[in-house]
């Protein structure tokens, strides 16, 4: 495995997005019986997000026909610039399959308490290009609801795909 | 916060060391000349600058590997280019795993050593960009040295 294996493995916090007229609803529960690929950014997000999103779409395609069984979720944690249509789109540049989200305030808190990492604006949040500081991992679900890996920034999507094939 | 505050740190005096070393000569990119009279030509070489795909206003990073094959150190103290309302230096960090970018005002460029603008490290960050990024095309970039040197940048665009 290329990150922190968590073992015992014990139950993924829960991750509800409400969405709103032009992109549905998500919840981690959803995905049961796959496996889930979390990483929580924001799309204004110039090196890490992207690179991470890249790797996942690498990992897609060294999955092939198993790529099925996996679902991998980018959950934007900037609600002043992130719309649920515009994550959406954003994801989906990397590969049509990757599922973007986006949060509200009240989300951000709740996800933030609930997942115990910290997601906070660096510059002044009323002008356009402030930053965001948010967890450097990705987190993967088992097929059970399990949170069983943590990925560091930076895997090559090949090893990603081997990881995740072991991860049943 | 660590590591910005040791790039900071070293760049001051790797800032002081320049200064004083060049005495206040203003060159262009193209060529200089050192201590012993030889004329050098691209002391500061930039290869295989790239950056991905992005929507009009969004935010892109550029990378790319700077070389500086002088005998003197010089420090890259700004960036500009006209396809974003902002340009900045930034690095990537984590710590206690939080992934922060911290802006970078000054960075040293050691004597015949290259520095590497690469996925979660040093990047150039493109804020609110004024068009698209496309597949296929080139978006320039100037860098600037303490020394007075400038170097002109053509960044392709990749696909994510």
């Amino acid at each position: 495995m290329h990150g922190t294996v968590m073992d015992p493995p014990s139950a993924a916090p829960p991750l509800v997005v409400a969405g709103d007229s032009t992109v549905p609803a998500w919840s981690l529960k959803d995905e049961t019986g796959r496996t889930v690929v979390l990483f929580f950014g924001y799309t204004h997000c110039p090196d890490v997000c992207p690179t991470v999103l890249a790797d996942w779409a690498r990992a897609k395609r060294a999955l092939g026909a198993d790529t099925a069984a996996v679902r991998f979720v980018f959950v934007a944690m900037d609600p002043g610039r992130d719309t649920p249509a515009r994550t959406q789109q954003h994801a989906r540049q990397f590969d049509p399959a990757i599922l973007g989200v986006a949060t509200t305030d009240a989300e951000v808190a709740r996800i933030t308490r609930d997942w115990g990492f910290a997601v906070y604006a660096e510059g002044d949040p009323r002008t356009p290009n402030y930053t965001v500081a948010h967890p450097a991992q990705s987190f993967v679900v088992d097929r059970k609801g399990r949170l069983r890996l943590m990925l560091p920034p930076g895997v090559r999507g090949e090893d990603i795909a081997k990881d995740l094939r072991r991860i049943r | 916060m660590r590591i910005s505050r040791k790039i900071c740190v070293a760049s001051v005096s790797a800032l002081v060391l320049t200064v004083a070393a060049c005495g206040g000569e203003t060159t262009d990119g193209a060529a200089r000349a050192t201590n012993d009279g030889v004329r050098q030509t691209a002391l500061l070489t930039v290869h295989d600058a790239w950056s991905r795909t992005a929507d009009s206003g969004a935010t892109a990073a550029v990378y790319f590997s700077l070389h500086n094959s002088a005998a003197e150190a010089d420090t890259l103290v700004g960036v500009a280019s006209d396809i974003a309302d902002e340009t900045m230096m930034h690095v990537s960090m984590e710590h206690g795993g939080t992934m922060r970018m911290a802006h970078v005002t000054s960075l040293p460029v050691p004597a015949r050593d290259s520095v590497a603008f690469q996925p979660l490290g040093a990047h150039v960050m493109l804020s609110g960009l004024r068009r698209p990024l496309v597949a296929g095309d080139t978006i320039a970039l100037t860098l600037r040295f303490s020394s007075g040197r400038t170097v002109g940048v053509r960044s392709g665009v990749r696909q994510p």
